[in-house]
């Protein structure tokens, strides 16, 4: 069968595509660096737990009192990626997700008990003892099982080849398991997710927004350790995610598109610098040079995407049926929200000023 | 068809998404007016200077934070998730319809959780004024989400102007929007003083507790009143035919519909008891009790609202079983199977019947019928359907008359594989067991009486007088026909010029051996004052007549008859056998000496077919009689479908006999004259159900005349040749000739059985010549023109003009014979040699007199004694 057969007539789209991959690609940004930093968070707070020394235990303290804010704010900026995902490509991720239902839907389910596993051990860190250790371990076994599931759904929603598996599974159990770039895809998500996590605490540090009583050096330095060892790490995996790819789609960044083999050079480039000024512990140009990495990866994530679907489809052939009064609709109302979340904000801040004064 | 669809059985029918659905609506609409109920309490906290209060809100906030941005912000996400993987196409399509208000919704989310952070951890930190408007604005994010879900969720019951223009705003500010708004605002401020019971009813300082539980009280009352006219108002806003669906139609509905209006007082009721002051550990129990009373009362609205938008996931956009209303009618050419891009099969053929049927339960019928689970399980509804015959005629009526269920979308082979796969797969029927038995036929022996062409002076000619006679024997229930077959009978008295008589005779009937107690076979009697409002004693008639008897002179006819005699078809050796013969005896009336002897059948079937469609099977030998079951089923259809409680009555004792709401002619029943006919109404609904068969097989289901069923009532030579059809036309015709006279009498039922009903046998239903039943039937001469060999074989739409036009009730043109009396009666006139128990059985009298199985006069001298050279009776009389 040809498995071009399979894919569904896609959904017209009310104003041009660019506008929807723009807003995918920004929105996915954001949500990756709060997802990293709950994941990654979770990871080191777990860590850290297994240390006995006090500062380590602050450190989990501290992760404590960000980790429901994470969760919150990965949940709500997923929504909007997960959005306009469905737009551009809702015919191929809406079927490999019913092929892999039994385990998508567990997912919300799971991820209500991990935020409230973590709300208990942010609300009564003092008072539960080793109980700590259970309630991380688990709230960070849901995450990187949910992890899991959305690399699985992201691959497999790019190879309609193997949605046949379908006809032998219609019970929606199937999961990827043999995908040579499943793994790597997985842990270049996972690693970067600490290392952006580690980061995190390091801005946490830097900016002194610490409530914990951690001593601030201590979280920095700590912080950017976690930070340089897992990005290290992670250029190994990038490598090995880049060679676990179908040639083909290996040669994009390779040679065979231009851009593509920039983006992989800028990436490399971005990635050594990335190391030293880590190990340096320049919490500000990390941040920076991280930024502009964890962009570049995106847009090489992106090309992976096309290049899978190359095949298939392109986003070009989406069907406008222009309807611009509901994009500008949206517009005003997202800059009326960032006001309000501006507004707010200032509001917070300055009530913490009157609060340490 | 477009998407995979996840094969969920037990848990399918929508069971996760209203599992799912129920609790997220509950919390998310406590998470809008809960945004009010801290603001306006915190307020009252600072006028009244009450820490108490302010504690008690600080406390609320963070139960608040814990029950809405938590479970309810991830349920919200999980209905996405679950919509996405039950009904992905429609989700595609509200996702691609409405980007820019889900994404707007995902900003006021962002603002919500922003708010709510702030809210609760800077209470008590922040300035007072500062905390208010962040309280204020989280209200404002929260309310405005339920803004925005609101008018996507009313567009998917009443898209509007939508549908026409595919306009964003027409589909969503559509026609419920503003009355769902109003309603749901209501309910999202009620739903706070119900929680505010919860976090209340755990404070231990108890004059603050019962102040606070009272204010919860007040929380609950005030706002009731806008829900209780906001839901009103959304109900009157909410177009036809969701309404009637609601309200009438569905079978899923009414009992959430019940218990709307129970559980709405009593959550009032309930509310109103925490203002008095209770026990304290009453209270903790209590107000969790109140939280499940909204949640019933919610879920119960939810289901309704969802069950009203039935056959759709988007009103008359999106069928629940993701196929688009505009594809219907090329899937209905090209099929299911071929326009579904997931089906494993592409075709129907033999050896994939099943598999095949497979695929289109679990696309077509899935969505909403779970097997085996809580929710619109498939099994109970199937139970009756034992052959896929029943099964496919249910697919095939589907969406017609009842408009909660989609039109079957596929080929009629299709049809037959999703049938067959329901029977035989899901309802565990064995392949191998046939819902009728193929009969066998069988000559039992049958003794012609003597005649004497040269001493002999009298031929006696008898027939009855209803051809394709049924009777219904489920007389605890309902009947449609009383036991009872008409004998006819003329005597003529032999010469050069024979003379009919009809004084100075008389004429006795006697049914043969085994037959002469009909009250043991059925239970007719035990209930015939409620059928008939007669009192009949066992064994006789409608008439006063019993299985033997004397005839009665009818002079208009010049004819004896017996009508009305209650003959059934059981033998007393248990079998059956619906051609029991009669004796018929001419004496002279004075002397006492016997004229002529003759013998006729007449023709008395229970193979009726409703079992194949009820369910319930036959009662005797395995091949007639009605079942208590078929009868019952047969009385739960008509009672859920015209709202009649026809099983109630029945369960009482008081069957009825159908003609008497439904006008026949047949029995000369007036009914109510504001419903349709009994030939008109049972013919037009079930043809429904029935259309595009070829030949005879519709009418067969029902009537006794399946080629090698038991009965094969029609059994002349004609059905040689022909079959049912080419007189009466298709059921689809035969049913529009019915019900076209209805709809000019203005019978308003009419133009509902009619709407979905294609003329067949003429282009189109102007066509269709309308008639009366019984009355206006095919006629004979329509094909044997002049009485000459058929010109054609098709004499549907040419009706006779009366009842005494009618073959059965005509006369030769001398007005002496009956033409009946010669050719036997319609469906068997001679040669009538198929009879299934015996070649002779309805030649009884050819056999007798000629010696042949011709017409009687095929030899003129039968009666004749000098052969005339005229043709007194009709042209062609003599073939000359």
């Amino acid at each position: 069968m040809n498995p071009a057969a399979l894919i569904p007539t896609p959904d017209a789209i009310p104003v041009p595509w660019g506008w929807f991959y723009v807003l995918l690609m920004l929105t996915f940004l954001l949500h990756i660096l709060v997802m990293n930093a709950m994941l990654g968070g979770g990871i080191i707070a777990l860590i850290s737990l297994f240390r006995k020394d006090q500062q380590s235990t602050l450190l989990s303290k501290e992760i404590g009192y960000k980790w429901p804010y994470t969760i919150a704010f990965a949940v709500n900026l997923g929504v909007a990626p997960l959005l306009f995902v469905q737009v551009l490509y809702g015919h191929f991720i809406y079927s490999s997700t019913v092929l892999m239902a039994v385990w998508w839907f567990s997912i919300f389910g799971l991820l209500i008990l991990a935020y409230y596993s973590a709300y208990i051990y942010d609300f009564k860190f003092d008072n539960l003892g080793n109980l700590r250790v259970f309630l991380v371990g688990f709230s960070v076994l849901i995450l990187l099982y949910i992890g899991f599931l959305f690399s699985n759904n992201m691959t497999l929603m790019l190879q309609p080849e193997k949605w046949q598996a379908y006809f032998d599974n219609t019970e929606g159990t199937l999961i990827l398991l043999s995908d040579s770039s499943l793994l790597p895809r997985y842990l270049h998500f996972v690693v970067g997710a600490v290392a952006v996590a580690g980061l995190f605490l390091a801005l946490i540090g830097h900016f002194n927004f610490i409530k914990s009583s951690v001593d601030r050096e201590t979280l920095i330095s700590k912080g950017m350790k976690y930070f340089t060892y897992a990005s290290a790490i992670q250029i190994l995996i990038g490598f090995w995610f880049l060679m676990a790819l179908p040639k083909k789609i290996m040669m994009v960044f390779m040679g065979a598109s231009t851009y593509g083999t920039a983006l992989l050079f800028i990436g490399i480039i971005l990635g050594f610098l990335v190391l030293y000024v880590g190990y340096k512990k320049m919490v500000m140009v990390s941040s920076a040079l991280t930024l502009v990495a964890l962009i570049d990866m995106i847009f090489m994530r992106d090309l992976v995407r096309i290049a899978y679907l190359e095949p298939y489809f392109n986003l070009s052939e989406l069907v406008v049926e222009p309807q611009y009064s509901s994009l500008n609709f949206f517009l005003i109302t997202f800059v009326l929200g960032l006001a309000l979340v501006a507004y707010m904000l200032k509001l917070a801040l300055g009530c913490r000023k009157e609060v340490t004064k | 068809m477009n998407y995979p669809v996840w094969d969920l059985t037990t848990f399918g029918g929508g069971f996760l998404i209203a599992f799912v659905a129920v609790i997220h609506v509950l919390v998310s609409h406590f998470a809008v007016g809960g945004g009010l109920f801290l603001v306006l309490l915190e307020i009252k906290a600072y006028r009244d200077n009450n820490d108490g209060l302010l504690n008690y809100v600080k406390k609320h906030s963070k139960f608040f934070l814990l029950l809405t941005m938590v479970f309810g912000g991830l349920t919200g996400v999980g209905i996405w998730w679950t919509i996405a993987l039950l009904n992905p196409a429609a989700t595609s399509s509200l996702i691609h319809t409405f980007v820019f208000g889900w994404a707007a919704e995902w900003v006021f989310f962002l603002t919500e959780i922003i708010a709510l952070f702030i809210y609760f951890y800077t209470f008590g930190k922040m300035e007072r004024k500062q905390h208010l408007i962040i309280g204020w604005l989280y209200f404002f994010s929260a309310w405005m989400s339920l803004f925005l879900i609101n008018g996507i969720i009313g567009y998917m019951l009443t898209p509007g102007a939508w549908i026409e223009n595919h306009n964003f705003w027409s589909g969503f500010f559509n026609p419920t929007f503003w009355p769902s708004l109003v309603f749901r605002t209501g309910l999202s401020l009620t739903l706070c003083g119900v929680f505010g019971f919860v976090t209340a009813a755990f404070l231990k300082e108890e004059k603050l507790r019962q102040n606070i539980m009272r204010t919860c009280a007040l929380w609950v009352a005030a706002p009731f009143t806008l829900m209780v006219a906001g839901g009103w108002w959304y109900f009157i806003a909410i177009p036809e035919p969701a309404k009637t669906i609601i309200l009438e139609k569905s079978p899923e509905i009414a009992n959430y519909l019940q218990l709307l209006t129970w559980a709405m007082p009593i959550l009032f009721i309930a509310s109103m008891v925490m203002i008095i002051r209770l026990p304290n550990s009453f209270q903790r129990v209590f107000c969790f009790v109140i939280v499940g009373i909204a949640l019933i009362y919610f879920g119960a609205f939810e289901f309704i609202r969802e069950g009203g938008r039935r056959p759709f996931i988007i009103y008359d956009h999106m069928y629940s079983n993701q196929v688009y209303v505009d594809d219907v009618a090329d899937i209905q050419k090209s099929g299911f199977l071929a326009a579904s891009k997931w089906t494993q099969h592409k075709t129907v053929t033999d050896d994939n019947l099943l598999e095949a049927g497979r695929d289109l339960f679990k696309f077509q019928c899935s969505a909403c019928h779970s097997v085996g689970g809580l929710l619109n399980d498939i099994e109970p509804l199937i139970t009756k359907y034992d052959n896929p015959f029943g099964m496919d005629a249910k697919l095939n009526g589907l969406g017609k008359l009842n408009h909660y269920m989609p039109n079957f979308m596929g080929t009629r082979d299709e049809r037959w594989a999703l049938a067959s796969y329901i029977v035989f797969e899901l309802n565990g029927i064995d392949k191998q067991t046939l819902a009728n038995l193929p009969v066998e036929a069988k000559e039992l022996p049958v003794e012609i009486p003597p005649f004497d062409k040269e001493k002999d002076e009298y031929v006696l000619l008898a027939w009855n007088n209803l051809g394709m006679h049924c009777i219904s024997d489920s007389d605890p229930f309902w009947i449609l026909l009383p036991p009872a077959n008409d004998i006819y009978a003329q005597l003529v008295k032999r010469g050069d010029s024979p003379e009919i008589i009809t004084e100075g005779v008389e004429i006795s009937y006697q049914v043969e051996d085994g037959f002469e107690y009909p009250e043991k076979h059925v239970r007719f009697w035990e209930f015939a004052d409620k059928l008939l409002g007669a009192n009949l004693a066992p064994g006789v008639g409608v008439s006063g007549l019993k299985v033997s008897g004397t005839m009665g002179l009818d002079e208009d006819h010049r004819a004896f008859t017996a009508p009305f005699i209650p003959v059934v078809p059981y033998p007393e050796d248990g079998s059956f056998n619906p051609y029991p013969i009669f004796t018929i005896t001419a004496k002279d009336k004075e002397t006492g000496e016997v004229l002529m002897t003759t013998k006729t059948v007449a023709p008395t079937s229970t193979e009726m077919g409703c079992k194949n469609c009820h369910g319930g099977g036959w009662r005797i030998a395995g091949v007639a009689g009605f079942t208590d079951k078929t009868s019952l089923d047969v009385l739960e259809a008509h009672d859920k479908n015209s709202g009649t409680n026809l099983v109630e009555r029945a369960t009482n004792g008081e069957p009825m006999l159908c003609q008497s709401c439904h006008a026949d002619p047949i029995l000369g029943t007036k009914g109510n004259p504001e419903l349709l006919s009994f030939p008109a109404a049972i013919h037009g609904w079930h043809a429904n159900f029935l259309t595009d068969r070829e030949g005879m097989e519709t009418c067969v289901a029902c009537h006794p005349s399946r080629p090698d069923g038991p009965t094969q009532c029609f059994r002349s030579h004609h059905s040689e040749f022909m079959d049912c059809t080419n007189c009466h036309g298709t059921m689809e015709d035969h049913s529009l000739s019915l019900l076209k006279k209805e709809h000019e009498a203005g019978k308003k039922g009419a133009a509902r059985l009619m709407e979905n009903l294609k003329a067949r046998a003429v282009d189109s239903v102007a066509d269709i010549n309308p008639r009366t039943p019984w009355h206006n039937e095919p006629d004979c001469l329509t094909c044997h023109e002049e009485f000459e060999m058929g010109s054609s074989m098709d004499a549907f739409n040419t009706w006779t003009e009366g009842a005494d036009d009618l073959f059965r009730n005509r006369h030769d043109q001398m007005e002496a014979m009956m033409c009946a009396a010669c050719h036997s009666s319609q469906h068997a006139v001679y040669p009538a040699t198929l009879n299934k128990f015996g070649a002779n059985r309805d030649s009884i009298q050819p056999m007798q007199y000629q010696g042949n199985d011709r017409p009687i006069g095929n030899d003129c001298t039968v009666c004749h004694t000098v052969q005339p050279d005229f043709e007194g009776h009709h042209p062609n009389s003599l073939r000359l």
